[in-house]
């Protein structure tokens, strides 16, 4: 237990301050965890290995968990990875139950985080073991898996797959570099426009301009001053929150599990996970119909999956040496810089820094559930302020999130105003948003999976054939599929009906 | 005393006017040396990597010894040669590897001829773990092994990442198939991959026999167990022995030097004919906007040279393996524009 006396009080002040900084990252449209422990990096030359993980881990955890914020209060994922929190947390907030589904978000945060802590804790080298049984056709498979529920996720199911096809289009915009099995050149552009699209559209200036600057322009066009006078947003009452969970545990424990999953695979990423989880629950569920509309039990899923993530992505980084996501693959700097080798001998020959990280790993999540459940009161009266102060400053940081993402590359700027008029557009027109983004953020992953898949097996028949976790992730496919379809005859039936009657 | 709007705006302009010209002339007082905030772009997009590690060290050192802020950002090659290209002030430097010239001479989009479109600095160091590897019950043992199975019609697949260091190796390998086995080396086969994990993960699955690594990355690996499905042997350093041999005497983990050196020439031989063999240094260097006052580099080059001199950050770059490897701007551009004929001639050759 010689690993107890590197635990002094400076420790725990480092993690509570890391998880507190992270939440205000997180917070931000468009400032990332990855952001905050990239900007803190060089801090852990000075702090030593230990002390600078306490610091990265709690900027993990917070991060990730401030995310939630801005997307259930302004309809503005604060990182990739809370999408789906939109879906029914910013509905919530727009009943005047922003405090309520933030709660929600805190809880299943917390849950999330120490379930895959505990994974991470108990199975890490099993797991590790398991997770390289995952090549291209597995990890191709999956995304298509998250990618299946377009259709389910939308309230016309033709248009689903539309707004999807178009999200995957644009995500493919761009260099289709030779390591991703492409031949190196720019494509779907003129060729005056690859000075600023060579690595395609950013995926956060998208995001926010998709869903902040969009709901702002919605917003603006209702007229700010009627808006003032009658139907400013109300907080509501918080109470009974535990409640909520009455019933839930299953979705609960299946999106920690499907985060932590998620999380171990390499390359899949963060946003996969949200996915994954909340349409499982939409598929799986007694009932969903609320799903979309405003209800806890999407929540859950979503946050719960996301903060599982965290102790996935430590799995292969300190098993493997391999990042988990690209929180991960900055994180493993802390031990390039100290010059410590992370591969499948780390936890053997590290045992010390090992039960640091889990110790710290665990505080960051308590932390953060505490710092939030008790700020939210005060956090949820964003909401209160006039919308003629809120949207500038809303717009202004989100600028400033677009810039800073890349370091300062003004294009990015002007792809959150583009993507900001293409999302007010687009919904115009009828199409679909959440489908849309769903098809940007996996579609090109999806591609560089397929192509790689066929590179080395040289044959179509490889995705059928290559494994038997191969068969089952085709028959959750098949499932998933046929839910959408029965699901959409049903309410098209209930519309006949309704219109009879 | 009433002062009107107008010698407000009078004695207004000319407070502004004479501050700029005093600000003017700092800044013409400074010009040629380093000011402000100075952030150093690397070709990598990785904070884990060598590139990362080796350019924190030496922008830390050099930071502190000319009492600058100083930042690392890992923002990947397109967009630090794009970010370079926008900044000739000189608050913006570039820290790369051979990379910079292979990814021009293997055709990359993006890459153009550094020699030509930037001012070459310094080179700091070398990472001497560029590296080659076979699964651990592989049946090759060593490189002449390989290079014999592909020579008799046995069809070697190889995972590399196209374009780079990573690339180079393969080609001399092909090279040397193309002159011991003329006609063979079309048996030996690129499988193009990504990241590590991606080359890893393709030897985990059987999809290819021998994949480029490094000593950093898969040492652990190479001491797994034999029946463990992750194990690894290396089979070829591309390092030169003199640069092997400058590393610490304990190598990295639990390899010592001594056995690294079974990895590299005389004992693993890649030739490139006329009683030449093929060595692979990589190397870290600066990189600078062409229109950069030359008293910057300069300047850099100075500081560099007594930081060196001073010999600590020898000590700190030996401590993450790498070998120390200073060179002044001049002197290092024509060291490189020379490694660049060299591998020229591999890549012709094999087209």
């Amino acid at each position: 237990m010689d690993f107890l006396s590197l635990l002094d009080i400076s420790f725990f002040l480092l993690v509570a301050f890391g998880a507190l900084v992270g939440i205000i990252f997180g917070a931000i449209p468009g400032m990332t965890a990855t952001m905050a422990v990239a900007v803190c990096l060089p801090l852990t030359y000075a702090l030593g290995l230990n002390h600078g993980l306490a610091l990265l881990l709690g900027l993990y955890v917070g991060g990730i968990s401030g995310g939630m914020v801005p997307a259930v209060l302004l309809n503005i994922p604060g990182t990739p990875s809370s999408i789906t929190t939109t879906f029914d947390g910013y509905p919530m907030a727009q009943k005047g139950e922003g405090e309520r589904a933030l709660r929600v978000c805190v809880i299943a945060s917390v849950i999330g985080g120490l379930v895959s802590a505990a994974i991470l804790f108990l199975f890490a080298p099993l797991l590790a073991d398991f997770s390289i049984k995952f090549s291209y056709v597995e990890k191709f498979l999956i995304i298509l898996l998250a990618l299946s529920v377009i259709a389910s996720l939308s309230s016309n199911m033709l248009i689903g797959i539309f707004s999807g096809v178009l999200g995957i289009w644009l995500s493919l915009i761009g260099d289709y570099s030779t390591t991703d099995g492409g031949n190196g050149k720019t494509r779907l552009m003129f060729d005056f426009m690859e000075p600023y699209l060579f690595e395609g559209f950013s995926l956060l200036p998208v995001l926010i301009g998709i869903f902040g600057i969009s709901t702002i322009l919605l917003e603006a066009e209702k007229g700010v001053r009627s808006e003032l006078s009658s139907s400013r947003m109300v907080i509501g009452k918080a109470a009974g929150v535990l409640s909520l969970f009455k019933g839930r545990l299953t979705n609960l424990v299946r999106s920690s599990f499907i985060g932590t999953f998620v999380g171990m695979l390499p390359g899949v990423g963060g946003s996969a996970a949200s996915v994954l989880a909340y349409t499982q629950e939409k598929n799986l569920a007694r009932d969903s119909s609320q799903m979309g509309k405003g209800a806890p039990q999407g929540l859950i899923a979503s946050e719960s999956a996301n903060n599982a993530l965290t102790g996935g992505a430590l799995i292969p980084l300190l098993s493997l040496g391999i990042p988990g996501d690209s929180t991960t693959a900055v994180l493993i700097g802390a031990f390039t810089l100290q010059g410590i080798q992370v591969g499948p001998l780390f936890i053997p020959e590290n045992a010390d820094t090992w039960y640091v990280m889990i110790v710290a790993l665990v505080f960051a999540n308590f932390v953060m559930f505490f710092l939030m459940f008790f700020a939210i009161k005060h956090i949820a009266k964003v909401v209160m302020v006039p919308k003629h102060i809120l949207y500038p400053i809303i717009v202004m940081m989100c600028v400033v999130g677009a810039y800073a993402i890349n370091y300062g590359i003004m294009f990015d700027v002007w792809t959150l105003l583009i993507f900001g008029v293409f999302g007010w557009l687009i919904q115009k027109i009828g199409l679909e948003v959440a489908p849309l983004i769903i098809g940007f953020i996996l579609g090109s992953q999806a591609e560089v999976y397929f192509v790689k898949s066929l590179e080395s097996a040289g044959t179509l028949s490889t995705f059928f054939t290559k494994s038997p976790i191969a068969v089952v992730l085709w028959l959750l496919i098949l499932a998933s599929v046929v839910f959408s379809v029965v699901m959409s005859l049903k309410s098209r039936a209930k519309g006949r009906q309704e219109v009879l009657s | 005393m009433t002062i009107s709007k107008k010698t407000l705006a009078t004695v207004g302009s000319a407070v502004v006017l004479a501050s700029m010209t005093l600000g003017t002339g700092a800044a013409m007082a400074q010009a040629g040396e380093l000011r402000g905030n100075i952030r150093v772009v690397i070709g990598s997009t990785s904070t884990g990597a060598d590139t990362y590690q080796n350019s924190s060290i030496v922008t830390d050192a050099l930071a502190e010894k000319l009492d600058l802020n100083m930042k690392v950002d890992a923002v990947g090659a397109s967009s630090a040669f794009r970010t370079l290209d926008r900044d000739s002030r000189g608050n913006t430097l570039m820290i790369f590897h051979d990379y910079a010239y292979l990814g021009y001479l293997y055709g990359v989009e993006g890459f153009s001829d550094i020699f030509e479109k930037y001012t070459i600095g310094p080179t700091v160091s070398i990472n001497p773990g560029n590296a080659y590897l076979v699964p651990k019950d592989s049946p090759y043992e060593t490189l002449d092994d390989i290079i014999a199975a592909v020579g008799d019609g046995e069809t070697v697949r190889v995972a590399i990442q196209p374009g780079g260091v990573s690339e180079i190796g393969f080609s001399a390998l092909k090279n040397a198939i193309a002159i011991e086995h003329p006609g063979q080396e079309d048996n030996l086969v690129a499988v193009n991959t990504g990241s590590q994990s991606d080359k890893n993960q393709q030897l985990f699955d059987d999809q290819v026999d021998v994949i480029n690594g490094s000593v950093q990355a898969n040492e652990q690996y190479t001491r797994l167990p034999e029946d463990d499905q992750k194990a690894m042997r290396f089979v070829w350093l591309t390092a030169s022995q003199d640069t092997i041999e400058q590393a610490p005497e304990e190598g990295l983990g639990q390899t010592s030097r001594e056995q690294l050196l079974e990895y590299v020439e005389p004992n693993a031989n890649v030739t490139m004919g006329d009683d030449e063999n093929f060595t692979f240094d990589k190397e870290f260097f600066f990189i600078y906007n062409k229109d950069m006052d030359p008293g910057i580099v300069e300047q850099i080059d100075e500081a560099l040279a007594e930081i060196y001199e001073e010999g600590e950050i020898q000590e700190t770059l030996k401590a993450s393996f790498f070998t120390p490897n200073f060179r002044p701007s001049g002197e290092a551009s024509e060291h490189l524009q020379e490694k660049m004929a060299r591998y020229q001639e591999i890549i012709d050759n094999i087209k």
